[in-house]
């Protein structure tokens, strides 16, 4: 029987689960152990349909909430068949759904007149899962064995009973259980809270009312993900970024390329093609790359759609097993932060082809995450300093980009702690605190900057590491905008600077009490072409000190008097005169297998110049060079000198013309990424 | 002699004036006048027909403060930082503002970061001093400020909580340079730690101070010139009110001004009701504000905001969600439907105000669904067009085909459900459940949709308080004198002397006393509470402890603690304790207003029921009768379906439920 709904019943109903998720989130918080689950709120609730589908979410934060559908649906594959009333699933297990072990998610059928009608879940970040190191996640891991224990879908409790051998297994494999125990407890006291719920709301409007609501929200917000589809022109769009890894001290970038097809009113997301998975917790799993995806989608097309897997429907991910992007036993899952933000960043490159008024700026590029402590011998007690400052997000059409700000995927975390705070329980002073002055990428609109902070330690000895992405290859921009800065930190005693030689990288550095530790996060990618911002926003820039005068001139071509105010003449005549002197060659077509260069384990694309075009236009043996038509996103390569390459020419893949928006023959401008974000001596400056 | 309560609102300016020789309460309504309130006050009093050397007491709940932030129409001002630190209020917290949103605009601070300056000096974590203030740099500053015109500073000072010296010191220095300007230090207006959320609290109260100030002023000289010679005092967001030279210094104490004079009102009719336990739903033009009263107490929250702006400051724990009577019903592509939280406001306001609104509005469906009636003007002053009404629900209707009728219901059922999502965000959210509160509806809307919003949430009993449309003006006269101190100290409980926490409530009880002494409280008329705000070691947030100024050891107040976490979070762990500030809340206490008795005299069913006239409940037509309220007597029981009028508000009593009248006048209607 199809009961019709009126439209008053149907949005009833729907705030109805939605706030039946919203009671979910509140029960976890109340009652949950882990700092992290309670205070950080690392956490999500949703509601699901016994076909695994996402019926309804909340303001959860998407890097967690949007893979939780991939959960459910193995332990569905797996489970499904002998569900009874009474039963709930425990699950970990990145490769089947999951994020990472510390991601412990709970699944709860609900049953009503024999019949199962929905799963409240809850995933939460427990403190601990067991693994080489307290916390469970390492950088050094090299196998997911040293991340925790992994918890394939069992039933902990079966009609009613708890399972106490696998509760004591997994108990026994975790530190601090007790409090393992407490985070258990929350989630399902969350679930029984939903079901409660659900009875209530069947009571009242009928079982069947309510599975057709869910029925028609589901569809209509596939209608509403399909409409927005189906405005945009048919055809793939490419684009591609990297990983950063080192091994054995040497850079090694692993390629992630994306093929984004759009067929009517269907998104197809194909990552094949992407580095082989390394032994170092970077990979992630084929739900986290998914999820990154429509993350992407949703926050660029309808970032105020109600959250259910209607809206997933249109949009399919193709991520080859045994790659970054789709993670096998044994490789580790970590740390997916990372694959995230390059799975985000390739879809904006992607689309930036297609529609580029709606994309912005690459943004942020990195979780960033330092880590400053030791033991202290003064107060007999260890510290650590967590630190992950925001960076600065990408500018788009209407604005510049927000300066420090958490991403797209972190929901409303608080990313910039208070040094009050900081001061108060670590031996630390912060010195400052500050925005980096041209740390965003120049633009029309131009990119919002990066946190730096400089932290000064207190204690006899103290240990700095650092788990970062974006410290070679930077926020690129869109449609001519600049890169903005790559994450830097360093070391400064009174004003002598140590820099790390494995940049982003850093495990354990000594660092002895009175030095101070910079950190600065990423600058946020330009959009539009800097020699078109007004050059009264410039000034007004400059008067603010988001950008410096010297940028001011370099980048922007604005020419400031020396009361700040702008000098129309000389202006009009400088951007002339840089826009003149912009680097072009003409591209040539060639075959993907002349642009790509196979390394220890990936494959990086090359930019192949004739000495003579290196010379004249001071490009370096294996400098990162971005090419760019001004049309969509710029391309990166690492230089290659070759005699073999004709003068004035450079020769570029089919993939790397569509991306770029031209035709072979057509001219392509050539910069240098580093030089568009200022030399290191530079920074150095920016960092007093 | 009398007391006036005066509380300005978007639409009306609403006042309450109590009369203490004839014991007798007299409410009026009249247009705010928005360009400067103090116009529609005087012309309020005039109305009122009060000689105003006859006040002896005035409160005044205002919205300049709150508006003067909300519309950035504040002070030139500039901030003055510790060296290193100047992007604190222009970074915030670093958290997304729009979720899911790639075009989440920038941060717009209220200062332009040119306008945050440094300044060297350091002072450690323990408040000793780690780097002198730069006493040359700040003369520097304050040629500068000077030069720009500058006519509010704001000294914010990283650990200022732990020694405000160097703010101290900086400030008297720049009114030197500056001796017209409001000059405020964070040290002042809140000694808390977590430099975001302190500086923010203090750049908001120098940014409204100069508006506040003239606001203020010129209200004052207003008054006095009509010959009031009573102090004039201002409600404050912790439900109590201060006198108004107070408040000129410190404005941002009145950001939630108007909706707590409501709260105070609820609270204090509740304990005389017998009703202790309550939530208040105080619906007007564009918003409705909720708060839970437990045992006749409000509850408190220091997570404030104003816009994007945290402030610290004690306050009322209101829910604000933009519901209300000009809430506008619309439709979002793929068929959502939503009430608010875009409102028609007061201009051009509901189609039915004929203002030029086209829009359907919850007062639209409410006067299409004859709840409201046409034949008297809203609040004694707008007239209704049913005619613009109807059209407005058809035109909506007709893209969903739905009925008018169908449409209008489903409107107001889709605002009751967000209402009761505000109020699920008090009570459910925090572990406690609303059935077992009475719901407290007042604002000239809320008597109109509590049943509903009570039927959404299965609570059994609606209160109407008496003068329902000017209750927040009430609230007003009942206030206390009120304002709360903190001090942060972060110390873990094990290693905190019992002696030094006497201490610290000592030097805060100090503050207080000298506070209420010169509002002119006599001894016996003050009231002290203290409070600690600890948490475990290692969390990020507070909970606050209640203590005795004179706790007797460290283990009662872990006791303590332990006790208020388990009930907020069902259990305790073995973890290392803290006290982080220490809290002070000191009360002048008021003699209250006496409400208004129920005469029997000429009061009967029969005298009350005043006509009929045919509203819609459940789609069906329905011949409805009107109750005077004013002639209702006490203990006589109406079957809805039923309307109770009075000035400024109506009472819908929907089918299934009946009402009555107690004893002290509050229309009781319960579930049959």
């Amino acid at each position: 029987m199809v009961e019709t709904i009126d439209p008053i019943t149907l949005e009833v109903l729907t705030q109805a689960l939605i706030s039946t998720v919203r009671e979910m989130r509140a029960t976890v918080t109340r009652t949950a152990s882990s700092v992290a689950i309670y205070d950080a709120k690392d956490f999500s609730c949703g509601l699901f349909g016994p076909d695994s589908q996402v019926v309804a979410q909340s303001e959860d934060i998407g890097s967690h909430v949007v893979p939780l559908p991939w959960s459910v649906r193995s332990a569905m594959a797996k489970l499904g068949d002998t569900l009874a009333p009474g039963d709930v699933i425990l699950v970990n297990d990145p490769y089947t759904g999951g994020t990472h072990l510390n991601d412990v998610t709970i699944i709860y059928p609900v049953f009503r007149e024999g019949r199962l009608i929905f799963f409240p879940a809850v995933r939460a970040h427990w403190a601990d899962v067991g693994g080489m190191v307290p916390g469970s996640m390492s950088g050094k891991a090299t196998e997911i064995y040293q991340e925790g224990i992994r918890i394939p879908p069992v039933k902990i409790i079966e009609r009613g009973e708890m399972n106490a051998a696998a509760l004591d297994l997994l108990l026994a494999n975790m530190r601090v259980p007790e409090e393992r125990l407490g985070d258990l407890q929350a989630s399902i006291s969350a679930c029984r809270v939903a079901e409660m719920r659900i009875h209530e709301i069947c009571e009242r409007h009928g079982v069947e009312k309510l599975l057709e609501v869910v029925r028609l929200d589901l569809d209509r917000a596939e209608a509403r993900m399909r409409a927005c589809i189906s405005g945009l022109p048919n055809g793939t769009s490419y684009y591609e970024d990297y990983l950063e890894t080192f091994m054995g001290g040497k850079f090694e970038p692993l390629l992630l390329p994306l093929a984004l097809t759009i067929e009517g009113d269907r998104m197809i997301a194909d990552f094949t093609g992407a580095s082989p998975q390394v032994p170092f917790p970077v990979n992630s799993t084929a739900a986290v790359s998914a999820a990154s995806v429509f993350i992407a989608v949703k926050s660029i097309f309808d970032p105020k759609a109600p959250l259910n897997q209607g809206s997933f429907r249109p949009i399919e991910v193709i991520a080859p097993a045994g790659t970054i992007v789709n993670v096998q036993r044994p490789a580790p899952a970590g740390s997916h932060g990372e694959i995230r933000k390059r799975v985000i960043a390739t879809m904006v490159g992607a689309l930036a082809q297609v529609t580029p008024d709606r994309v912005a700026g690459d943004l942020c590029r990195t979780s960033f995450h330092n880590l400053l402590g030791g033991y202290d011998t003064r107060k007999k007690r260890e510290w650590v300093h967590y630190e992950w400052s925001a960076g600065g997000n990408g500018a788009f059409a209407e604005d510049d980009g927000p300066s420090a700000m958490a991403t797209i995927d972190w929901g409303d975390l608080v990313t910039v702690q208070s040094s009050e705070v900081m001061e108060t329980r670590m031996p630390l002073i912060v010195e400052s605190s500050r925005l980096a002055v041209d740390s965003g990428g120049a633009g029309t609109t131009r990119g919002g900057l990066s946190m730096q902070r400089a932290m000064r330690v207190l204690a006899p000895e103290a240990r700095y590491s650092l788990l970062s992405d974006g410290a070679i290859v930077p926020a690129f921009g869109v449609l001519g905008g600049l890169s903005g800065f790559p994450v830097g930190s360093w070391i400064d005693r009174d004003g002598v600077i140590e820099d790390f030689d494995t940049p982003g990288k850093v495990a354990g550095h000594f660092v002895e009490e009175g030095a101070t530790v910079v950190v600065r996060s990423a600058g946020g990618g330009g959009y539009g072409d800097p020699l078109l911002r007004a050059a009264e926003r410039v000034a007004s820039d400059v008067r603010e000190g988001y950008v410096s005068a010297n940028a001011a001139v370099r980048l922007y071509g604005v020419v400031l008097r020396a009361d700040g105010s702008v000098d129309a003449d000389a202006t009009t005549r400088l951007r002339q005169r840089i826009r003149d002197a912009r680097f072009t060659l003409a591209a040539v077509a060639a075959a993907e297998s002349d642009v790509f260069e196979a390394g220890a384990v990936s494959r990086r694309r090359i930019c192949r110049l004739n000495p003579a075009d290196a010379a004249a236009g001071r490009f370096q043996e294996d400098e990162l060079v971005e090419f760019d038509a001004r049309l969509a996103a710029p391309l990166r390569a690492w230089v290659r000198i070759d005699r073999t390459i004709g003068r004035g020419t450079v020769p570029l893949g089919e993939r790397a013309l569509t991306i770029l928006k031209i035709k072979a023959a057509e001219p392509v401008e050539l910069r240098s990424v580093a030089s568009s974000v200022r030399p290191k001596v530079e920074l150095m400056e920016a960092a007093e | 002699m009398a007391w006036l309560g005066v509380d300005v609102g978007g639409t009306f300016t609403d006042l309450v004036l109590f009369d203490r020789d004839a014991r007798e309460l007299k409410i009026l309504k009249t247009p705010s006048t928005a360009q400067n309130q103090s116009e529609g006050i005087l012309t309020g009093i005039d109305k009122l027909g009060i000689a105003p050397a006859k006040i002896d007491r005035m409160v005044h709940g205002t919205t300049v403060a709150t508006n003067t932030a909300l519309e950035r129409d504040g002070a030139r001002m500039a901030v003055v930082v510790t060296a290193g630190h100047k992007d604190v209020l222009v970074v915030g917290r670093g958290n997304r503002m729009s979720v899911y949103n790639i075009k989440a605009p920038p941060m717009r601070p209220l200062v332009l970061r040119s306008q945050c300056i440094e300044v060297r000096e350091r002072i450690r974590v323990d408040g000793t001093i780690l780097t002198p203030l730069d006493e040359a740099e700040v003369d520097a500053i304050g040629q500068r400020l000077f030069d720009e015109g500058v006519d509010a500073v704001a000294v914010c000072f990283l650990h200022a909580y732990a020694n405000p010296v160097h703010e101290r010191q900086c400030a008297e220095r720049l009114a030197k340079w500056l001796p017209h300007a409001t000059i405020t230090t964070s040290a002042d207006v809140l000694p808390e730690f977590r430099e975001y959320e302190r500086f923010s609290t203090t750049a908001l109260n120098a940014y409204v101070a100069p508006r506040m100030r003239r606001y203020l002023g010129d209200l004052r000289a207003k008054l006095a010139d009509a010959g009031m010679t009573a102090r004039l005092a201002i409600m404050t967001s912790n439900g109590g009110s201060l006198p108004a030279r107070r408040v000129e210094d410190m404005p941002v104490l009145s950001m939630l001004s108007g909706p707590a004079g409501g709260v105070i009102a609820a609270s204090f009719v509740g304990k005389t009701a017998k009703y202790p336990d309550l939530i208040t739903c105080d619906i007007g033009g564009t918003s409705a504000d909720v708060c839970l009263v437990r045992a006749g107490e409000f509850a408190m929250t220091t997570e404030g905001r104003v816009g994007a702006f945290p402030i610290k400051i004690r306050q009322i724990d209101i829910n604000s969600i933009g519901i209300g009577g000009g809430s506008i019903a619309s439709l979002a592509t793929g068929g959502f439907l939503s009430v608010g939280p875009r409102s028609a406001g007061a201009r051009p306001g509901p189609a039915c105000y004929g203002r030029g609104g086209t829009e359907a509005t919850l007062t639209d469906a409410n006067v299409l669904l004859g709840r409201l009636g046409t034949d008297k003007p809203l609040g004694g002053e707008i007239a209704l067009d049913r005619g613009a009404a109807e059209a407005a629900v058809a035109s909506l209707a007709t893209q969903l085909g739905l009925t008018p009728v169908a449409m209008a219901e489903g409107i107001l059922r889709i605002a009751a459900v967000s209402l009761a999502g505000a109020i699920k965000e008090v009570s459910v959210m925090r572990g406690i459940d609303p059935r077992d509160f009475v719901l407290f509806p007042f604002g000239g809307a809320g008597p109109l949709h509590a049943a509903e919003v009570a039927t959404e949430l299965g609570m059994q009993t609606v209160v109407v308080p008496p003068l329902p449309g000017n209750f927040s003006a009430l609230g007003l006269l009942i206030a206390d004198v009120r304002r709360d101190f903190v001090r942060t100290r972060v110390s873990q409980t094990a290693s905190t002397d019992i002696a030094d926490v006497r201490a610290a409530l000592q030097d805060l009880l100090h503050d207080g006393e000298a506070e209420l002494a010169d509002a002119g409280f006599p001894l016996d008329q003050r009231r002290f509470s203290a409070s600690l705000d600890m948490r475990y070691l290692g969390q990020s947030f507070e909970l606050s402890v209640p203590v005795a100024l004179d706790a007797t050891s460290i283990t009662d107040i872990e006791r303590a603690f332990g006790e208020v976490y388990a009930a907020r979070y069902g259990g305790t762990n073995n973890a290392v304790i803290e006290i982080v500030s220490y809290r002070l809340a000191a009360w002048g206490l008021s003699e209250k207003p006496t409400l208004p008795t129920i005469e029997r005299a000429g009061r009967s069913g029969s005298a009350a029921q005043t006509g009929s006239r045919e509203a819609i409940f459940d789609g069906k037509a329905r011949q409805t009768p009107i109750f005077d309220r004013n002639k209702l007597p006490p203990g006589y029981s109406v079957q809805g379906p039923a309307l109770v009028e009075e000035g400024g508000s109506t009472t819908v009593i929907p089918p299934g439920w009946s009402v009555a009248l107690d004893d002290i006048g509050c229309l009781v209607f319960k579930r049959n």
